[in-house]
């Protein structure tokens, strides 16, 4: 006999994700992952001009603006086969990798680390051998007992009050939480310190693009800084100075502190390496390109398919041939017509809601496959197809990762375990300390380049009459991100967003196949299947965000709720 | 030392008249002056990342429609005490009440938060996808500005007002739209 599990919705950021599990003797047998609200915000782009379009997509989603925008001025400069200035890919670089970082540190410590952290164990911890086993995992200057002393003296504070206030909804106590006291107070000590780090990497994006959280700088064909190194009004070495120090200090951040805890806290759960595996087939692009026609790329990109690491199939740019041939979205579990599979480029948002069926309209997401196969995205996808290329910077940070869960442990832990729940968790800490090294490097491009005396920002688009198809792709921090745009007489007639999200949540296809969160939370056990802490685990280490929708402030605090056993 | 004080817009401009928010934030750069430390910001919606905009402010005033019993069009006013009631989200986080008052929490929690927070909110009527208020919200918007500068006052805040033209979104339908409004194509932005 079965129990029916209901958690609407999961996310800590933004609603809209429902996850529904079925559980047969305390491990989960089935699993649905549904949006529980329509977007179709694409219509509002068609008849517009194409050179606007990133100012409404950077609107679709509120914590990845910049993202939206870069993908869609790519999306109309491959319709267009447009270069772009060096100095436009190093700005927009370092702005997207400023993002991926804040967005990373952000996942980890405030959406995240307390599903494994367990803050009303706090109080009990000795704040001094707390200190000194931070200080023997790493060199980080803010491991004193003094720092850790003051984090403990918050929980103690909001404890006392009575109430949890900002921690009221923890399953604290839950049997699958295991950290010792100490662990638990450094974990929580840098979840306050990472608010500072955070905000350091948004600051280098408003600097750069002019204002956050929309940036103001991006144009089709380039960017619209003033490079003048002596004028105020411009991008000065000063300002370069800054950016410059922001990114340090981010970057120790993430290596002392971000890295280590994500070892760490790996290392004292080592289950959950063989649990959330999932779908196994994995999509990355290429991004960080270093050249104004984007030939040659930071990170790489690639396909791997049921694990077959050794069968990786990379892609040589970003909107590879292949790649375009290969997406199309399905539509046989979501709340739209339509009766087959379309490629993005002809893609229909009719909505035809039907009401939640298990068996047949569930969501409102759509299901992209990849050559029909559901596809992972995410960090692991792209530390996994970076890694079996032998790409040297992933292999630099993820066989270190490897080895300190392994030290800690005392286990071997190789490149296998990746397949799991903490393995998209040590990918995200993996990929930011690459972002980190390549945060300084992309600084040095970009600084040497104007330096001999390249000011050039932007090659002015120009549209021609008749049709043409474009995409434009970004390796997001929650990983591929393609927007299909169809530019006619030089206006928009169709546009299309595959977000991160839509891959990752979506539902069942054609053939049944289910999609990556469904399939990653198969066979999870549930020490207390009315607190389903292990299903939000999984769920949440993919960093799902499904926002995009009515943002609404509700003072009446009306609340459904968190989780319905039927 | 001026007092640090956040104006922020929330809302997303392709949702109907959840675009208040920014669309008075608009309003209020186009038209107004306000001593420095005073900032105008469209926060968009920016869940958890609002935290970064409430750390190390003295006060915060933000504009966003609501959902409650008034007649659409009604602007109502919540103070700092009555949104950290709430609580953060359990659940059906109608998605930015729990990232407000979350927020607020999480800002508090580090000793940076503001002291004083007023939300100034207008009862919307459409929420469909579309650029755009509709007449209600946009005859409220001037009903919010006005409340905006009353709680200026309040804070002893100095602002004056810089010209008259109506102020047009460059999110607002085809047909009447103004890109070159927010539009870089036209203008260099400066950075700051």
């Amino acid at each position: 006999m079965s129990t029916r599990i209901t958690i609407d919705p999961i996310t800590r950021i933004e609603g809209h994700l429902r996850v529904d599990v079925e559980v047969e003797n305390n491990a989960v047998s089935n699993a649905w992952a549904s949006c529980t609200m329509w977007r179709g915000i694409e219509t509002i782009l068609r008849g517009r001009d194409p050179r606007d379009a990133w100012m409404f997509t950077q609107r679709f989603c509120g914590v990845c603006t910049t993202v939206h925008a870069m993908a869609s001025v790519r999306s109309v400069e491959d319709a267009l086969k447009l270069p772009v200035p060096p100095n436009a890919q190093y700005i927009r670089n370092l702005i997207l990798i400023a993002h991926g970082l804040h967005d990373h540190i952000v996942h980890f410590y405030q959406l995240s680390a307390l599903d494994w952290v367990d803050i009303l164990q706090i109080p009990k911890a000795d704040p001094a051998a707390a200190s000194r086993l931070a200080e023997s995992l790493s060199p980080w200057p803010r491991n004193s007992r003094n720092e850790m002393k003051a984090a403990q003296d918050k929980v103690k504070a909001v404890a006392a009050s009575g109430q949890l206030g900002i921690f009221q909804n923890g399953y604290w106590g839950h049997p699958a939480m295991r950290l010792s006291p100490e662990v638990n107070l450094i974990a929580f000590t840098h979840y306050v310190q990472a608010l500072e780090y955070q905000r350091k990497a948004l600051q280098v994006v408003g600097m750069l693009g002019s204002k956050t959280p929309h940036i103001q700088n991006l144009q089709v064909g380039g960017v619209a800084n003033a490079i003048d190194l002596n004028s105020q009004s411009a991008l000065t070495m000063d300002k370069l100075e800054q950016i410059h120090l922001l990114l340090a200090e981010v970057a120790q951040f993430v290596n002392q502190v971000y890295f280590v805890d994500v070892c760490a806290v790996a290392a004292m759960y080592p289950e959950w390496f063989k649990i959330g595996s999932g779908v196994t087939n994995y999509l990355a692009v290429p991004d960080l390109p270093l050249d104004s026609e984007a030939k040659a790329y930071d990170l790489p990109g690639g396909v791997i398919m049921q694990a077959n690491i050794a069968g990786v199939q990379p892609f040589k740019t970003a909107s590879d041939a292949v790649f375009r041939e290969s997406v199309t979205e399905d539509v046989t579990h979501s709340y739209y017509e339509g009766s087959k599979p379309l490629q993005p480029w002809a893609g229909e948002t009719e909505p035809q809601f039907t009401g939640w069926s298990a068996d047949k309209k569930y969501s409102w997401v759509k299901s992209p496959r990849y050559k029909g196969q559901p596809m992972q995205v995410g960090p692991l996808s792209q530390v996994l197809v970076g890694y079996a290329q032998g790409h040297p910077l992933t292999k630099k940070y993820a066989d270190m990762a490897l080895q300190q869960v392994s030290a800690i442990a005392k286990v071997n832990a190789t490149p296998a375990v990746l397949h799991s729940t903490l393995g998209r968790h040590a990918a995200r800490a993996i990929r930011a300390c690459m972002l980190s090294e390549l945060a300084d490097k992309h600084w040095n491009l970009l600084v040497n380049n104007i330096a001999k005396g390249d000011l050039a920002v932007c090659n002015p688009p120009e549209f021609k009459s008749g049709e043409s198809e474009g995409v434009g792709t970004h390796e997001a921090p929650r990983g591929t991100l393609s927007h299909w745009i169809v530019v006619k007489d030089g206006k928009i007639k169709n546009y299309q967003a595959v977000v991160p999200s839509t891959w990752n949540a979506s539902p069942r296809d054609q053939n049944g196949a289910h999609g990556p969160y469904e399939a990653s939370l198969l066979h999870t056990p549930l020490a207390r299947p009315q607190e389903p802490l292990e299903v939000i685990r999984t769920v949440h280490s993919f960093d799902p965000c499904m926002a995009c929708a009515c943002h609404t402030f509700d003072p009446s605090g009306k609340q459904i709720a968190r989780v319905k056993v039927l | 030392m001026k007092k640090k004080i956040t104006i922020g817009g929330i809302g997303s401009v392709l949702l109907g008249d959840d675009g208040i928010g920014p669309y008075v934030a608009g309003m209020l750069e186009a038209q107004y002056g306000f001593e420095e430390g005073v900032t105008v910001v469209d926060l968009g919606t920016p869940g958890l990342d609002l935290v970064a905009h409430l750390s190390g402010i003295d006060a915060a005033i933000l504009i966003d429609s609501v959902k409650n019993d008034e007649p659409p069009g009604s602007v109502t006013i919540y103070r700092k005490e009555e949104i950290l009631r709430l609580g953060p989200a359990p659940v059906r986080m109608d998605p930015h009440s729990p990232a407000l008052s979350e927020s607020l929490m999480i800002a508090d929690l580090t000793g940076e938060g503001p002291s004083e927070l007023v939300l100034i909110g207008i009862t919307g009527q459409h929420y469909e996808a579309a650029t755009g208020l509709s007449q209600t919200a946009e005859q409220a918007a001037e009903k919010c500005v006005e409340a905006v500068l009353a709680e200026l006052d309040r804070l002893g805040i100095s602002y004056w007002k810089l010209r008259k033209e109506p102020f047009s979104a460059w999110w607002n339908p085809i047909a009447e739209a103004h890109p070159s409004a927010e539009n870089n194509l036209t203008a260099q932005p400066v950075l700051s």
